[in-house]
């Protein structure tokens, strides 16, 4: 099993800190939701609902420019709150409070960005297992996607499950968290800790991918 | 004169060579093709230069090129002054960009052919070519995870070479045949890194970073 299950969470992982730098913008999916997941130039973090409330354009499109998130299609400018700030046909125009971004709680913890539909966003504590090796889609159900991790050999050997619910393939410890897309795709994201060199953790990825075939053939 | 494209706008591969050519800042002469809806690649006169009817055809005095990776290291052998973006000198690593120059033509038949089949109803075998187009793309993650494991973020070394300019249309352009790039961070990562790149030129479906331009707000 991975870290979370059997733990009722108000909270999804959508992706590993690393991979969203200052001033960019991502897609991700939570609970259902399409969402702009996106980070400002003080490497703020805000999740939004994928749609400019103009004409709809997702917003995971657009482009940050200093604190604000702009919309690609025509260049609706909007806060960190999530209120409309500038409106580029409309220079001279106060944009009215009432056009705003519907926003998400959302936070970091373990390398890990969590977002919640409610307002307390809450992240999986993975301890020392908080070291990025990386995000991947596995088109099948998460139950079958987490438990393949269980039942795919690294180096001839299945791994071992703790009882934190975390796995140790080849002495090296991994936390596996997985985002249920829909029912039949799942973002998973795999941690590892800091001790572990390049060369494993290159066999590590390798062996994500081992259980992604181990997955997915049992869906097909 | 430089050289003469023979260019379909709408062409990732045409795009390596243009972009390729913009980042190299080298001008050039481009002849239009009607690839579609003309067929105009199949028209005697195209079929005279590049018996195989495919496109970009690149022509230098009497030189005919009808391989796109083959004008990608031409391009760089003959106007790279920096010599960094076909690096010669290094074994390893310049054998390394020839495996992702194959890649990239492979990249082409899966990505780039089930991009022509959604977007110009082009005969194929849908299932198998997004199937193989998948696997492609994965490919690319694993190494570009690779990667970024080693404080990477290039195809090849530590800098920008033909091999990144080799995959980056079909891989940018595989939304169009409905395959995104959301389960893919390490080739969205890559792929904002090419388009930052000084002198980066779009094309129909691969636009400017707007983010890197300082216009108006209030």
């Amino acid at each position: 099993m991975g870290v979370g299950v059997g733990v009722r969470m108000n909270s999804v992982a959508v992706g590993l800190s690393r991979d969203l730098a200052p001033k960019r913008v991502m897609r991700a999916v939570a609970y259902g939701h399409d969402l702009a997941v996106w980070r400002d130039g003080e490497n703020g973090l805000h999740a939004w609902d994928n749609r400019c409330p103009h004409r709809g354009m997702r917003l995971s499109h657009g482009f940050v420019r200093g604190d604000r998130l702009a919309c690609l299609y025509h260049g609706w400018q909007y806060r960190k709150d999530g209120g409309c700030a500038y409106i580029p046909a409309h220079p001279g125009l106060e944009p009215p409070e009432t056009i705003r971004a519907q926003t998400y709680s959302v936070i970091e913890k373990s390398g890990v960005i969590w977002v919640s539909t409610g307002n307390d966003a809450q992240g999986v504590d993975t301890g020392p297992v908080s070291e990025p090796l990386r995000s991947l889609t596995f088109f099948c159900a998460e139950a079958i996607a987490r438990a393949a991790f269980e039942d795919t050999p690294f180096a001839g050997n299945l791994p071992q499950v703790e009882s934190t619910g975390r796995l140790v393939a080849g002495g090296h410890p991994v936390a596996v968290l997985a985002n249920p897309v829909t029912e039949s795709e799942t973002l998973i994201h795999v941690l590892t800790s800091a001790g572990v060199g390049i060369a494993a953790k290159k066999a590590l990825s390798r062996w994500c991918e081992a259980a992604r075939s181990v997955a997915e053939r049992q869906a097909a | 004169m430089t050289f003469k494209l023979y260019n379909y706008v709408l062409s990732g591969n045409c795009y390596k060579i243009r972009l390729m050519a913009a980042l190299l800042d080298v001008a050039y002469e481009t002849i239009a093709v009607d690839f579609y809806p003309g067929f105009e690649h199949r028209s005697p006169g195209i079929l005279a230069l590049n018996p195989a009817g495919t496109l970009p055809v690149l022509t230098s005095g009497d030189m005919v090129l009808t391989e796109t990776q083959a004008m990608l290291t031409w391009l760089a052998l003959t106007y790279d002054v920096t010599g960094t973006w076909y690096p010669v000198d290094d074994p390893e690593r310049l054998a390394t960009i020839t495996e992702w120059l194959g890649f990239a033509g492979r990249l082409s038949q899966s990505a780039g052919l089930a991009r022509l089949h959604d977007m110009l109803n082009w005969p194929a075998d849908e299932k198998a070519v997004k199937a193989a187009a998948i696997s492609d793309l994965r490919t690319l993650e694993l190494h570009l995870n690779d990667r970024v494991l080693e404080g990477g973020l290039w195809i090849a070394g530590d800098g920008p070479t033909i091999a990144d300019i080799a995959c980056f249309p079909y891989t940018a352009l595989s939304p169009d045949a409905g395959l995104e790039h959301d389960g893919y961070p390490a080739i969205r990562n890559w792929l904002y890194a090419v388009r930052a790149l000084p002198g980066f030129v779009a094309m129909p479906g691969i636009h400017y970073l707007h983010d890197l331009k300082e216009t108006s707000g209030d």
